[in-house]
């Protein structure tokens, strides 16, 4: 299966899913994502910390610096409440799109 | 697995935080994918390419990632500072309710402090500082003057003749525009004329002030064209809607103005008011208005024949690029040979190696070139005075905020020891004293408003005014003046509130090591009082100088002398028939009730004088000797003014053309031509060398004609019939007061007069009264901020006595407790009040002294060191020591001690 691009938004929905168990830094999430998707998604890990820091410019998530598994200093991010709210909607308008998306192909 | 929290930041601050904390993010990316991969059994070289690899480009992200953080960063810290900013607002706001009396006094004074500034910055800032409305280039723009030297004193006039001005527009290079301009009040209208200030302007006005016709057009260089110009009118905008209603379609309508039908061409724009202060109702090309302003008849010449008609001003506009030393020397040649050529033409004129004759560019605001008024003058010292209130002001708010700071050492002790930041706790205190300003300021402008509008009226009569709320420079300088005395205000108290030892203020109560005297709270103190004390001075110094002014003998009786003067429009009079109108009228006005004694009269102290040559047998040419102001009367002239004849006799209705000619001389004049000599019987030619002689037969007092300042007075009074003149004016002494019998006066009289001729009457006083006005304006403002300025300082030397007894109870209570009379602690707490308003006047009379240089021009007939205002100000600022301390000294000796030392 050809890889797939990302729609705009997507990533950040994404994201955001990643962090609904809790605090998780970069790499947490790269690896989060990665597994999930089993590697039908393609996304250079730069491109994923470039809308990590977006969506923390926003408001949508913060970030502190904590301790790792390893005891190595590392940047933690969580969601804010606006974040959680981001999720819970986009979540739906997606969900509305894809199903939408599903009919039209499913005709003819 | 919940990862161990530690807080290693809280805010990224600056680009180069953003940046490490890009790169400690993305190292432990990459050193976690390297370790994974090693684990999986990657080489090290290996994994750290297949990082990269799923990385992408790591420059171009990071140079991304350090963009998006930086704009976060400065969002966050912009919502911090209004996040504390708002809560220090809420702070400050929760502490003044908390004390209403504080806010209200500190409110006051500082609305009286900056109002007062407010309000001179009003009234100075038109007069040097703001440029013309529509003015294109007022930086390039400059007035021109010249001086001359007479009798070996400078004078510098702005007035030049119509022919100075053509040779400057001609023959100079350095100026691209010059414009020649002149107001007069004319007669407006028809049958029923009111005066009101026409403006005549050459054509190049309009390219100095490139203005767009609210409706119709401007005039042309043609129209302004000798001798006569077109009689073309552009309305003034307030005129225009307060006469035409504003309406649109006036244009070729006609306005009488004088004795010429003017056709209304144009309207200006709102603002325009020219070069001037005084708005006038039109502008109409110069030489039209001065052909019709001279038309009179006052001079057997043209109005722009020759050099020696001085009437018009110049504004001249430097071309770009030439210096204003270049276009000074340029003008100067030009100035130079037009006065050389005038001495070609006149003979009589007084040589040019005499006048010495220097042109001056001045800036465009009249009152920054050589002319100062004395208003402007007063206006000066006036802003200097209400600095000083505010200063005064300052200190005392700043004095009382350090009392409060003091009070709450323990709570901001605490606060800092959790971990507040010093500039947490600074802004916080600012933004206190700036809100106090604040609230002061928003007073201050009503203040200055209502003041303003006062001082304007008395000092600056006929000036537009400007407002205070609707103008945008008194509003910028209201708000800074806000700004700097808030933070002036709050930076003492924060600086010794900040310094303070943290660890002392904590341990301590209010009883151990709280009394200490603060050294800035006393220096603060000192500072008010002396501040006052020169307030004070200068305000007893103008008292005496308006008392002064007040008892100086002006040689005649203002009071009840009213000058009636003839105005003729459209059929002018004769020589002859202006003679036998003026015989009427004086006939008339003798017969009125209620007039004493009336005379025609062709000088009038402070409003013109009539000069003609005279010779005296004996003595080299007279005229050098000083001014010489000729008074030519009827026989009424001595009873009417009230003027004393010193010696022999003063001159009567029988002194006629062919009885014996005659001439009164002042005393000076009779001292300064005759010394050491009996001046009656002497021979005085006037006008003519070769003329009879008129012998002196009497000696008037000196009377004051310029200046209530020591003048010579050289005055000599002919009879008409001996020297005859054609004169417009007499005087009329009236039983009641002449600003009531003026009115009525004229009344009576106009009915005598021809045609539109009509008569102006103005009591003497009206004239005289505008010389007092400086010393009557710097005697009440300087009385008024003097005041102000010691009450506030003895407010704030009440407030530190009582603070400091307070802060001393335990101490106080100690001294009664051993056995201290009432007596010895009063003594002791108001001894040292005393001793403060002591060191205070001391320093404030020095200062006084120093500037006494500056102030001794402003007087009248008073010493700057005058000894009795210098020693009553002590002696008030001594007992306000006495007053604002005995209270407290009281509360003080009455101390219980066994409360005062349980307490705390």
């Amino acid at each position: 299966m050809a890889d797939l691009d990302l729609l705009q938004g997507t990533l950040d929905l994404i994201l955001l899913k990643a962090l609904i168990w809790g605090p998780a830094h970069g790499y947490a999430i790269a690896r989060w994502v990665g597994d999930t998707t089993g590697g039908d998604l393609q996304v250079d890990e730069g491109a994923l910390y470039t809308a990590l820091h977006r969506i923390e410019r926003r408001g949508w998530i913060s970030a502190e610096w904590g301790l790792s598994e390893n005891n190595r200093k590392a940047k933690y991010y969580q969601l804010t409440p606006v974040g959680r709210r981001q999720l819970r909607d986009k979540t739906a308008t997606w969900n509305r799109y894809a199903r939408a998306v599903a009919r039209v192909l499913q005709t003819a | 697995m919940r990862p161990r929290f530690r807080r290693f930041f809280r805010i990224d601050r600056g680009a180069a935080d953003v940046a490490s904390a890009v790169e400690d993010e993305l190292r432990f990316h990459f050193d976690a994918t390297r370790d994974e991969l090693t684990s999986q059994g990657w080489s090290r070289e290996d994994a750290m390419r297949e990082a990269h690899r799923r990385f992408g480009d790591l420059e171009a992200t990071t140079r991304r990632l350090e963009a998006i953080d930086g704009v976060r960063v400065a969002q966050e810290r912009r919502v911090q500072w209004w996040d504390n900013t708002r809560q220090d607002l809420r702070y400050a706001l929760r502490g003044l309710r908390l004390s209403p009396g504080f806010t209200l006094g500190v409110m006051l004074t500082l609305g009286l402090g900056i109002g007062a500034n407010a309000m001179m910055f009003s009234i100075v800032d038109p007069l040097l500082f703001r440029t013309p409305d529509g003015l294109a280039h007022p930086e390039q723009v400059h007035r021109a003057y010249v001086q001359t030297t007479y009798l070996g004193r400078a004078y510098a006039s702005g007035s030049f003749s119509y022919q100075m001005y053509q040779d400057i527009a001609t023959k100079t290079h350095s100026f691209d525009q010059v414009t020649g301009y002149w107001s007069t009040k004319m007669a407006i209208g028809g049958t029923d004329a009111v005066e009101a200030r026409v403006t005549g302007v050459s054509a190049s006005f309009w390219r100095q002030f490139p203005v767009r016709p609210e409706v119709g057009r401007l005039f042309s260089p043609g129209e302004d064209q000798l001798p006569a110009g077109e009689p073309v009118v552009v309305l003034s905008w307030p005129y225009w809607q307060s006469q035409f209603g504003g309406r649109r379609d006036i244009l070729g309508e006609h306005l009488k103005i004088g004795s010429v039908d003017y056709t209304v061409i144009g309207v200006t724009p709102r603002e325009l008011m020219g070069f001037e202060r005084e708005r006038s109702i039109a502008f109409v090309p110069l030489t039209s208005l001065a052909a019709n302003a001279f038309a009179e008849g006052r001079s057997h010449r043209a109005y722009y024949d020759g050099y020696n008609m001085h009437w018009l001003h110049l504004a001249l506009e430097r071309a770009p690029g030439v210096s204003e030393e270049a276009a000074g020397v340029d003008l100067q040649s030009v100035v130079q040979q037009a006065f050389e050529r005038r001495a070609e033409l006149e003979p009589g004129a007084d040589p040019v190696a005499e006048l010495q004759p220097r042109a001056l560019l001045s800036p465009v605001q009249q009152e920054a070139g050589p002319n100062r008024t004395a208003e402007t003058r007063v206006g000066i010292w006036l802003a200097g005075v209400a600095l000083l209130v505010l200063l005064i002001a300052c200190a005392n708010v700043g004095n009382l905020l350090l009392a409060r700071a003091l009070r709450r050492r323990r709570e901001i002790a605490l606060r800092l020891a959790l971990g507040v930041t010093r500039g947490r706790l600074l802004a916080q205190l600012l933004t206190e004293s700036v809100l106090l300003a604040t609230l002061g300021g928003t007073l201050a402008l009503g203040i200055a408003s209502l003041g303003g509008g006062l001082l304007r009226r008395t000092l600056l009569p006929g000036s537009e005014a400007v407002g205070i709320f609707t103008d945008s420079r008194n509003l910028l300088f209201a708000g800074i003046t806000v700004v700097v005395v808030g933070l002036l205000c709050g930076i003492a108290p924060a600086a010794q509130v900040l310094r303070g030892n943290l660890a002392g203020a904590l341990k301590g109560g209010t009883r151990e090591g709280s009394y200490q005297r603060s050294r800035l709270r006393i220096s603060l103190l000192v500072l008010q009082g002396a501040l006052s004390v020169v307030l004070l001075v200068g305000a007893g110094l103008f008292v005496s100088s308006l008392r002064q002014v007040r008892a100086e003998p002006l040689g005649y009786d203002a009071d009840h002398v009213v000058f009636l003067d003839a105005v003729q429009r459209d059929d002018f009079l004769t020589a002859d028939g202006m003679d036998q109108l003026q015989r009427r009228l004086l006939t008339r006005a003798t017969e009125l009730p209620g007039v004493v004694a009336a005379s025609r009269a062709a000088t009038v102290p402070f409003y013109m004088n009539w000069g003609e040559d005279i010779f005296v047998p004996g003595v080299d040419s007279v005229g050098r000797l000083g001014d010489f102001v000729l008074q030519t009367v009827t026989g009424g002239y001595f009873a009417t003014m009230g003027t004393r004849i010193v010696e022999g006799r003063g001159i009567t209705d029988d002194d006629r053309a062919g009885s014996a000619r005659v001439i009164v001389v002042s005393q000076s004049m009779a001292r300064l031509i005759w010394p050491g000599q009996p001046a009656l019987g002497q021979c005085v030619k006037v006008r003519d060398e070769q003329g009879p002689c008129q012998y002196v037969v009497g000696i008037a007092e000196d009377i004051k004609r310029e200046s209530l300042r020591d003048e010579p007075g050289l005055l000599y009074y002919v009879p008409l019939e001996q020297v005859p003149l054609t004169i417009t004016g007499m005087l009329v002494r009236t039983t009641a007061p002449a600003a009531v019998s003026a009115e009525p006066l004229r009344r009576a009289l106009q009915a005598e007069m021809p045609g539109t001729s009509y008569l102006n009457a103005t009591p003497l006083t009206e004239m005289v009264a505008p010389e007092m006005r400086s010393w009557r304006l710097g005697a009440t403002l300087f009385a008024v901020f003097g005041a102000l300025a010691l009450l506030v300082a003895s407010i704030g030397l009440y407030s530190v006595i009582a603070f400091t007894v307070a802060q001393r109870r335990q101490e106080m209570g100690v001294r009664v407790a051993l056995g201290a009379t009432t007596r010895m602690v009063v003594r002791m707490v108001v001894g040292d009040a005393v001793r403060l308003m002591a060191l205070a006047v001391g320093l404030g009379l020095a200062a006084a002294v120093l500037a006494s240089r500056w102030v001794e021009p402003l007087l009248f007939h008073t010493s700057p060191r005058d000894p009795v205002v210098l020693g009553g100000v002590a002696l008030v600022l001594v007992l306000v020591g006495v007053a604002a301390s005995l209270a407290p000294a009281l509360r003080a000796a009455h101390t219980d001690p066994v409360s005062a030392l349980r307490s705390d």
